[in-house]
């Protein structure tokens, strides 16, 4: 009877093992657990695009456009995009338990904490990365303030130089996330 | 010796004959009924459980492989927007249809052998073409973010005294 159990045990993990390990490495972060702070926020950015909508998306990306075919180059291989960004109008309304909820994740395997600011003007930023040997396997920012908690969680390759030249361009309007920089001192840059 | 006791034991019998008898007699067959021997083990068939159950897994592995790769096409997360006022873009605009190549008129004989040149952009359905528009305009918005605060730390860190910055590693 053991034998008669244990074979259908054995085929079943031969079938998922590939799967459980593939989920091991998976760099993208479950920020479910944030839903609930869209309700205190006054202002919520939420972003999810999966390999599906990436691959659909990036077809609409132009070569002719500089910016977008910046962008183009620089989501090549990206499997997903995820952002849950949050801001408050008082102090306090996220707890700490939301923020370990978070990193709890970046302390899983594979993850390294490249990063980590803390700053009384501009809160923690964090920016971990995802490394499968040598290769970013995905990019995670966490930036908690006592207003704002932003989670930007990149699935797949992505080269960090590319990302943040993306700065003041896209032909987005600033969101107003971080102060203006002085324009005086960026000219000087 | 009367030869017709070999034949039918008639007649006097050989005292020879009568001697090998009696030695050989011991052995003659005796009738008794068939008895099968308890310590003889019984044939076992052979069991197709084993094959069976891994058939059945595979198949049920299969099954709820499909289901699930159904429900997760079905139940893709929609894209939901931001509400950010974007200017309108300069430039050509972003356009999904094919690019229309002049038909040659039938009459022609010659026929042009240079290679359509096709358009970067498959045909999508209206609901996709809107979900991407919807996507990339997401795209664009999460890249901003990213890149603000990766430049907000990078200004942090090169403000920062050094012993401030906790657990900088070198990657690459």
């Amino acid at each position: 009877m053991k034998i008669l159990l244990r074979t259908p045990l054995i085929a079943l993990l031969l079938i998922f093992a590939p799967a459980i390990v593939t989920k091991a490495q998976d760099s993208r972060i479950q920020l479910s657990s944030l839903d609930h702070l869209a309700a205190k926020a006054s202002r919520t950015i939420e972003v999810n695009i999966d390999e599906r909508l990436m691959r659909i998306t990036t077809r609409f990306l132009s070569d002719d456009d500089a910016d977008e075919k910046k962008v183009k180059e620089l989501v090549n291989g990206v499997k997903g995009i995820y952002v849950k960004s949050f801001e408050f109008e008082h102090d306090a309304e996220f707890s700490a338990a939301d923020v370990e909820t978070i990193r709890a994740q970046l302390r899983g395997p594979g993850w390294t904490r490249l990063v980590g600011v803390a700053s009384k003007k501009d809160g923690n930023l964090e920016v971990y990365l995802l490394l499968n040997g040598e290769k970013v396997g995905g990019l995670a920012v966490l930036h908690t303030d006592d207003r704002e908690l932003t989670v930007v969680n990149i699935v797949g390759p992505v080269s960090l130089d590319k990302l943040a030249e993306l700065d003041g361009q896209l032909g987005i309007p600033d969101l107003g996330i971080e102060p203006q920089k002085p324009k005086a001192k960026k000219e000087e840059q | 010796m009367n030869e017709d006791y070999l034949w039918d034991k008639s007649g006097e019998p050989d005292p020879e004959i009568q001697q090998l008898e009696e030695i050989l007699g011991t052995l003659r067959y005796q009738p008794k009924p068939f008895e099968v021997p308890g310590n003889v083990p019984a044939p076992r068939r052979r069991s197709y459980f084993p094959l069976v159950a891994i058939a059945a897994t595979l198949l049920v592995a299969l099954l709820a492989g499909g289901i699930w790769l159904r429900v997760r096409t079905r139940h893709e997360p929609r894209p939901q927007y931001v509400q950010v006022p974007t200017p309108p873009v300069e430039g050509k605009p972003i356009t999904s249809e094919p690019e229309k190549m002049p038909a040659p008129p039938k009459e022609h004989v010659a026929v042009n052998r240079v290679p359509r040149k096709r358009s970067s952009l498959p045909a999508l359905s209206k609901r996709e073409r809107e979900e991407a528009l919807a996507a990339k305009q997401q795209l664009m918005i999460a890249l901003r973010l990213a890149s603000e605060k990766l430049n907000l730390i990078h200004r942090r860190t090169q403000s920062t005294p050094a012993n401030q910055i906790k657990n900088q590693h070198r990657v690459g």
